[in-house]
């Protein structure tokens, strides 16, 4: 009795101590930092001095602030990469789960992209964009279209960041749809198809319920993401694009932080943006439960 | 089965947990205890050698300049055997970033790079040492063979920058002169410009019409007159028609000045009335630097960091003066990066000294200069480096006239932050498109600007209690 609770504690002990680093990790790398700029939010810091409180002012400043209100439109916009995205993942999902020749090769090459670093293809986009001598403009030119400079315009520049978002998230998006078409039973198909099912049909009411759980876990994962985009915009336009057209919420934070010494006011930008994510993650969580059902 | 392998968990259990455990450990001096971990470095070699002293040393820059500012504290540390400089490069567009968070995160290096513009801010919250002491008593840094231009900037007297005390040393100064290309005008049989007398705006217009040119005839001009950056070159004609962004208090926007909207109007109207840059929409840097590079392009701005560059070129350049606005004046921007040291630093003799060695020493500017990655920052080396004409630019000579005469600081150098001056850029590009007229910019971005400026003096006013 005695030596088995003396394990037990031990256990315990043994338990804890391997939980400790990351514990440890979390609490002094995410916590603190994240306690301690909800502070920084309501108080005048410049990052470098004191910090004097000055209640909600950074958050009143926020609602009257244009570019902050261009860096979130920007920001929702370059989110309509995300349907695109899961659109065309899907389709290729479709393609390749049929079983043509080279899967392999072709879940190699969309995967890609995916694992190089988003700085690397950030500065290759960059040169294919380029107005003169980029490959994205010297395509269009074999069909006679005279292509615009996509970074220096202020209606081509999101777009172009999109495509180049999608491009390279494609290959993620895919390999997961491509998982869970692979779980799903040919037994349903069949049963649909004997009901005289097939096609579109089959696909709308099997397929896509069936890959629900991950199209919603993609587009959770992909609204986190998108609502953090910076890395793009920080390589590709360093102020903040033609008329802070290409400038996210990030992008923004980072500047007024480290370019301009508000700190106080940028922790004000991210707290929000923390609150954004949270609220519409919860939504989407709660939609989710009312939608889902099960297929036994 | 635990008592088995309990050795074994155990032992990578202590491993484990004192390893992050000194990691935080020295994470939490470094945010109570003043310095950084170049302090904890620091005791540990004063134990080895009584004599030893460590210094950080953080800067950026371009491979180039990497090598050539490594190359040069090797030299310094064989020289001072007693000194061990460690050093921390970024990337330019990483290093601000990494600055403030180290000043954040209580552990700024010893010796850093920093931008003249955040001056105010660092000395104000007590990040630079005061150089003055140090500089004055030390018998090996003659102040005034360095340019008035380049120590000025690191000046401040609590109140305006450019007077008072020493917070830094310029690393270089560096004056974007205008340049030609020779061989284009000779081949088109236009007579030189002169060295010496700047253009008027209308005969730099005439001259660069001669020299936009469609060569093959296909309809696209494949040669252009020239390629001005906005962000860089329009304070050039601004300055030369007598107009800034600022006043003299540095405390409101003057860009409704009729002098401004003229000089903002001629810039457009080389591409819109004139056309003789690339349309604006492939105006951007990479694009004319390359057309300057193949050759494409008559009138290009030229800084001294593109000196080894151009040597490959395929064709002979010089330097001449802006062309002058209704001043009769030519005026360009010369930036400028400082070498400050911490106020916290251990050794500041030391760190001063090493300040010293990079910037006013002749053996460590001879090493810099040699690598073409900037002017000489000692006035009298610098003469004798413009006195040899053998090396391309010949006239080098307008480079020291920029420094000496006509250079200037960007408006955000006098103001606690550039917010307000960098909004001026972000909005333009429908005024340099032709689609909004620069007398309804000014006034509809003047407000804007001022209301930043507003803030950042409000600031600025705080940060000083």
């Amino acid at each position: 009795m005695n030596a088995k609770s003396n394990l037990y504690r031990k256990e315990k002990i043994y338990g804890f101590l391997f939980i400790l680093p990351p514990l440890l990790g979390l609490l002094i790398f995410t916590l603190y930092p994240m306690i301690y700029s909800i502070y920084g939010s309501f108080t005048d810091w410049d990052g470098l001095g004191q910090m004097n409180f000055i209640g909600l002012g950074n958050f009143k400043d926020l609602w009257s602030d244009e570019l902050f209100h261009k860096a979130l439109f920007n920001t929702l916009f370059m989110m309509l990469g995300i349907p695109i995205g899961i659109t065309l993942a899907l389709l290729l999902a479709l393609g390749l789960n049929r079983g043509v020749p080279g899967t392999t090769a072709f879940r190699v090459i969309y995967y890609v992209p995916v694992i190089s670093s988003l700085a690397a293809v950030s500065i290759m986009w960059n040169w294919a964009y380029n107005g003169d001598y980029g490959l994205v403009n010297q395509f269009l030119d074999l069909f006679g279209i005279s292509g615009p400079n996509w970074m220096a315009n202020k209606y081509t520049v999101k777009p172009a960041l999109i495509i180049m978002a999608v491009w390279k998230g494609l290959g993620y998006t895919m390999l997961l749809y491509l998982a869970a078409l692979q779980s799903v039973s040919r037994s349903y198909y069949e049963a649909a198809e004997l009901d005289g099912a097939n096609g579109f049909k089959s696909f709308w009411h099997i397929t896509w319920p069936m890959v629900r759980p991950v199209t919603f876990f993609i587009i959770v994962t992909n609204i986190i993401g998108g609502s953090q985009i910076f890395t793009e915009m920080n390589i590709m336009t360093p102020t903040g694009g033609p008329e802070y057209a290409s400038a996210s919420v990030v992008f923004y934070i980072w500047q007024k932080a480290f370019g301009n010494f508000q700190m106080g006011y940028a922790s004000a930008m991210a707290v929000f943006l923390g609150v954004f994510i949270f609220v519409v993650t919860l939504i989407q969580f709660r939609m989710n439960e009312k939608q889902s059902f099960d297929v036994d | 089965m635990l008592k088995k392998k309990g050795w074994f968990t155990l032992l990578s259990l202590v491993l484990m947990v004192s390893v992050v455990l000194t990691g935080c450990g020295g994470k939490n001096n470094a945010s109570s205890g003043g310095n950084s971990g170049s302090e904890a470095t620091a005791n540990a070699g004063s134990k080895d050698s009584k004599e030893t002293k460590n210094l950080t040393f953080m800067f950026r820059g371009g491979t180039d300049e990497q090598k050539a500012y490594e190359g040069v504290v090797k030299k310094y540390e064989a020289d001072h055997p007693n000194v061990k400089v460690k050093i921390v490069v970024t990337a330019a567009d990483q290093y601000a970033t990494k600055l403030k968070a180290s000043i954040t995160g209580n552990s700024v290096p010893d010796v850093f790079y920093f931008e003249s513009g955040d001056l105010k801010a660092y000395v104000n919250s007590g990040v630079l040492l005061d150089l003055t002491s140090y500089v004055e008593k030390n018998p090996n840094i003659d102040l005034n063979n360095i340019w008035k231009y380049g120590v000025d900037l690191y000046r401040y007297d609590g109140s305006m920058a450019g007077q008072g005390n020493l917070y830094g040393m310029p690393k270089d100064v560096g004056p974007f002169a205008l340049g030609y290309n020779k061989t284009m005008f000779e081949a088109a049989g236009i007579p030189l410009p002169d060295k010496d007398k700047p253009y008027t705006w209308d005969e730099f217009i005439k001259v660069a019409q001669q020299l936009t040119i469609d060569k093959d005839g296909d309809g696209k001009l494949d040669q252009f007159g020239a390629g001005f950056n906005v962000q860089w070159a329009l304070p050039s004609f601004v300055w030369s028609n007598g107009a800034d962004w600022l006043d003299a208090t540095k405390t409101k926007v003057t860009i409704d000045d009729p002098k401004f909207i003229e000089a903002l109007q001629f810039f457009a109207d080389m591409q819109l009335k004139y056309g003789i840059t690339p349309s604006t929409e492939q105006a951007q840097t990479l694009d004319t630097y390359q057309r300057w590079m193949k050759g494409e392009m008559a009138f290009f701005p030229v800084g001294p960091w593109d000196m080894s560059t151009y040597e490959k070129l395929p064709f002979d350049y010089d330097l001449i003066p802006y062309p002058a606005g209704s001043t009769g004046k030519s005026a360009t921007w010369t930036g400028s990066l400082g070498i400050g040291a911490s106020a916290k630093t251990k050794h500041p003799d030391e760190a001063v000294d090493l300040i010293n060695y990079l910037t006013a020493s002749k053996e460590g500017m001879e090493a810099l200069v040699k690598a073409k990655v900037q002017i000489p920052n000692l006035m009298d080396m610098a003469k004798e480096w413009a006195a040899d004409t053998t090396t391309k630019p010949a006239n080098k000579e307008e480079f020291l006239q920029v420094v000496n005469e006509y250079g200037r600081v960007l408006p955000g150098h006098y103001t606690y932050n550039a917010e307000w001056y960098n909004l001026f850029y972000t909005d333009i590009q429908p005024v340099l498109d032709g689609k909004v007229t620069p007398e309804e910019y000014v006034k509809a971005e003047q407000p804007k600007m001022q209301k930043l400026l507003d803030k950042a003096v409000e600031q600025e006013a705080k940060s000083k209690k």
